[in-house]
């Protein structure tokens, strides 16, 4: 019996350049300096959004440590994964890092109850601490040391590197 | 100036967080787009998939219930799906390059990761646009092509066809 397995390789009629017109001549400079302005003034709500996002990780971190199951890390994680995408476009990037950290625990231990409650509230607590005292600078000496030592013990604990 | 109509692209932004949304959505405004629909889901694209024929879909991964890898395995491969063709744009706050190849072997045509940038969006924007890949059939997977330059222009393995075969024995 034959092993072949036809490939088909087609390209389909490009009907989004037909609808938009327009041609290709780098990045429209005019287009980002309006979407540029437009983001400015979602700034104002920056801070309540990464609140609501902060709001949302303590609830799922009560449910977590009152349930430790399958359904409460994962959205556990998914409330962190949302604020590692999210705060340093919300301007606040050691927020961003912590959260990552908290991903990778949760990510890589291999069941719900071998993840530390402790470690995870140390990290939940960090976000919080950053938030509330709104520290947006990475340089902030107090605020990196905490964030270093958080994913100093997420690779201790993981062997990997948080990514 | 690019001089692209973006007023006349339906675009669907799915994304379960209401603030990522509301700033990707502020960003296709700022564009010119007019016809944005939003789905805080994969079970609510897919009917807007079906009842708005978006153009692009600008797709987040992690989501409860359907993720955006799911979502576009379906928007690609499913017997009722609208419209297999739908250009992809992934959004997502995963980085590593293992998710890239994920996000690329699931049917996804641009990989996006966050944060979000104005200038991140218009690229892949312009990226659909100008550079749409060519589509590709085999056992294992429909889909863009997976090789961002031309299939006759690669010079690496055959992975495909030895998938293909391994897959058929």
């Amino acid at each position: 019996m034959s092993k072949e397995h036809p490939i088909e390789l087609f390209m389909p009629p490009n009907m989004l350049k037909a609808k938009v017109g327009g041609t290709i001549g780098g990045l429209d400079m005019a287009a980002v300096k309006r979407a540029e302005a437009a983001m400015e003034t979602l700034k104002a709500d920056f801070s309540d959004w990464v609140g609501s996002d902060v709001a949302r990780l303590s609830e799922c971190r009560d449910r977590f440590a009152a349930e430790q199951d399958a359904d409460a890390r994962d959205a556990l994680f998914r409330a962190g994964h949302d604020i590692k995408g999210q705060a340093t476009t919300f301007e606040f990037p050691l927020v961003a890092r912590v959260a990552a950290s908290l991903c990778h625990l949760l990510e890589s231990l291999p069941s719900p109850e071998s993840v530390p409650l402790l470690l995870v509230d140390a990290h939940v607590t960090a976000i919080r601490i950053i938030v509330r005292d709104k520290i947006k600078d990475t340089t902030n000496r107090m605020a990196l040391e905490l964030v270093e030592e958080l994913e100093a013990r997420v690779v201790e604990m993981t062997g990997r590197p948080v990514v | 100036m690019s001089g692209y109509r973006f007023d006349r692209l339906k675009i669907l932004v799915v994304d379960d967080n209401a603030h990522m949304r509301k700033l990707v959505v502020t960003i296709l405004q700022a564009f010119g787009a007019i016809q944005i629909f939003e789905a805080p889901d994969g079970e609510r694209a897919w009917i807007l998939l079906r009842d708005a024929n978006p153009d692009v879909v600008i797709l987040d991964w992690m989501m409860e219930g359907m993720s955006g890898l799911e979502f576009v395995k379906q928007v690609r491969t499913s017997p009722q799906t609208p419209n297999p063709f739908v250009p992809v744009i992934m959004l997502t706050g995963h980085t590593h390059i293992d998710h890239v190849r994920q996000a690329r072997d699931a049917g996804v045509n641009e990989f996006l990761a966050k944060p979000v940038s104005v200038k991140a969006i218009l690229t892949r924007l312009i990226s659909v646009i100008e550079h749409p890949r060519p589509y590709v059939r085999t056992k294992s997977y429909f889909g863009p092509c997976r090789r961002r330059r031309g299939a006759d222009e690669y010079r690496g393995p055959e992975r495909r066809a030895v998938a293909d075969a391994t897959a058929l024995e």
